[in-house]
């Protein structure tokens, strides 16, 4: 393609052009069908949501409560630990699905980013097994070693918590910066889609277009001042001319030229993973400390222990299914709209930009306290 | 183009209203209080107060007495435990006492509490204290509603004498309607709640709603 393009060439990019134009139904309704986040369909929602909400809450309640009484059996009776594991892991898989940005930040970001559904099931078990490391490792250094009171434990949790949020709001901060430009460059590339498109759906005649289509597509990319260098795959020539513009210096979007699939899953990749992680992972469940500090109190901190890493397999379980949702939905979309050429990365990018303005959105809604629910009460 | 970028918006719209509406507000509580209160009347037939006495639950109990020392260990006197019931009461400042009252529809405020203790009996910690209104009132209707608006804790009152009235005019009748904890509430409630797009008062929906009518 590089500054020759053939007739042939351009023609195919017209016809896939409309032809995204027409699969774009279909793609926007397999998402629909099937969010990221794994909802059900949003016409039948509505109506559901309150009975999913109150069966889910009603089921942890339930095995909440029998925490207490169980722990409690534990310490005469020991094959009472066995059911403590079973509530614990019960609980862990009823809590991710109903509360907890935890899920809903991580299937964010493997959109995000082209992440494969084998990594998503490795993020989600890693948060999870550092939130149950962070709950113990709290409870065993403020309560047993320093036997602080609740107020400094709580204390302490909050911090936690607004660190938690703040590397959200910043993890996201820095995908939307990269995605941005992404969807940006996708959108320079597209921009003739919509005169074939309002000209006729079905114009296959309009490959007559095609010159003018990669003039337009220049000046604009010098109106939007974004780091449109990346996008090589219709007009990689104007390489030689615009590094001047601010762009994105990332592991991967410094100077390469779009981060092919593979890159992404090198090692550079495992380490923005281990970002995510860290974010949704460093803040305790306070199930968790609950659960931990009544165990310690009642001589059975290891009986709490164990549940604590149990109910943290039931959590990774319920997010790594949720994430292997989205992840499955976007490489179907992705499938659907893959060969055809610009308005396919268009609708890809989008999805990314929009996954990664979601990241951001939790971590400064979390940070704001508009998503009052997910805040631990200290008193 | 305009079409395409509509349906982009509309979808990242629908899928952060999915992520940041239900997902959000599917919080589940982790304290549980069983309440008992008692509206508390000037003998001029004015409402002057609320009294309340929270029983905290079995964890949460034993989770707030960390780290307390105490003489006798196992035994917690009310002095040794007012160092902590002066902690709740200001904490729970923050979050108006998780109770609401409107004399005749308009929203009454509260002052600083008064006689606050806390008494520990069967492994349970009780918090007792009363909330003075700003200004004694004497409506028609008095609404009572005590909830956590982020549903962090569960509110049930007691079976048996949920409201007390103390020093009420005769003629004064209780009504008092239960979040009946059951789901059916919850899934009724619910589609209200996420019909309107508001989540920020979830809790509400596990409101205990007392009405005093006064003729």
């Amino acid at each position: 393609m590089r500054l020759k393009p053939g007739v042939a060439r351009a023609l195919t990019l017209c016809v896939a052009a409309a032809a995204v134009m027409l699969v774009l139904d279909g793609v926007m309704h397999v998402l629909m069908a099937q969010t990221p986040f794994g909802g059900p369909r949003p016409s039948s929602a509505e109506p559901q949501v309150g009975g999913i909400v109150g069966w889910l809450l009603a089921k942890q309640s339930e095995f909440y409560r029998e925490m207490s009484a169980t722990i409690r059996a534990a310490k005469s009776d020991g094959s009472a630990v066995w059911t403590l594991l079973a509530i614990s892991f019960a609980y862990g898989i009823f809590h991710a699905a109903g509360p907890g940005h935890g899920k809903a930040v991580i299937s964010s970001y493997l959109v995000a980013n082209q992440e494969t559904a084998r990594r998503g099931i490795v993020l989600s078990f890693a948060s999870a097994l550092m939130q149950s490391l962070v709950a113990v490792v709290i409870v065993g250094i403020c309560a047993w070693l320093l036997n602080a009171s609740a107020k400094t434990m709580c204390g302490a949790e909050k911090v936690i918590e607004i660190a938690s949020y703040a590397l959200i709001a910043a993890f996201g901060a820095r995908l939307v910066w990269t995605k941005g430009g992404g969807f940006i460059r996708a959108l320079q590339a597209s921009q003739p889609v919509p005169a074939l498109a309002l000209a006729g759906h079905h114009d296959h005649t309009g490959h007559g277009h095609d010159h003018d289509r990669h003039g337009h597509s220049h000046s604009h990319a010098h109106v939007a001042h974004r780091d449109h260098e990346h996008r090589h795959d219709d007009h990689g020539h104007d390489h030689d001319h615009d590094h001047d513009h601010d762009h994105v210096h990332d592991e991967h979007c410094g100077h390469s030229h779009g981060p092919a699939p593979s890159e992404l899953a090198g090692p550079g990749g495992w380490r923005r993973g281990f970002g995510a992680i860290f974010a949704v992972g460093v803040r305790p469940c306070s199930g968790a400390i609950l659960v931990l500090v009544f165990a310690l109190a009642q001589g059975m901190f290891w009986a709490g222990i164990a549940a604590t890493f149990v109910m943290g397999l039931g959590t990774a379980i319920t997010v790594a299914a949720i994430a292997v949702i989205a992840v499955s939905a976007k490489d179907l979309a992705r499938r659907l709209s893959a060969g055809r050429e610009g308005g396919g990365a268009l609708v890809m990018r989008g999805v990314e930009f929009g996954a990664a303005g979601l990241v951001l959105l939790f971590g400064v809604g979390l940070l704001l306290g508009y998503i009052a629910a997910e805040r631990v009460t200290c008193f | 183009m305009n079409t395409l970028m509509r349906r982009l918006l509309n979808l990242l719209l629908l899928v952060g209203a999915l992520a940041l509406g239900p997902g959000a507000a599917q919080a589940h509580p982790h304290v549980w209080i069983t309440a008992a209160s008692e509206l508390i009347y000037a003998p001029d037939g004015s409402i002057t107060g609320v009294r309340h006495a929270w029983t905290f639950d079995d964890m949460f109990s034993t989770y707030a007495l960390q780290g307390l020392e105490t003489k006798t260990k196992g035994v917690y006197s009310r002095e040794e435990l007012a160092p902590l019931a002066q902690t709740n009461v200001e904490s729970l400042k923050e979050f108006g006492f998780f109770t609401f009252a409107k004399a005749d529809g308009k929203k009454e405020k509260f002052q600083e509490p008064v006689d606050y203790f806390l008494e520990y009996k069967d492994a349970a910690l009780t918090l007792h204290f009363t909330l003075p209104l700003k200004t004694p009132v004497k409506p028609k209707e008095l609404a009572l509603e005590v909830f956590d608006p982020t549903y962090f804790i569960d509110f049930s009152f007691v079976d048996k004498n949920p409201i007390r009235l103390v020093g009420a005019p005769a003629a004064c009748q209780t009504k008092f309607q239960r979040p009946n904890d059951g789901t059916a509430n919850a899934q009724k409630l619910g589609e209200q709640n996420f019909m309107s797009g508001d989540n920020s008062n979830y809790g509400a929906m596990f409101a205990n709603k007392i009405t005093v009518d006064c003729p």
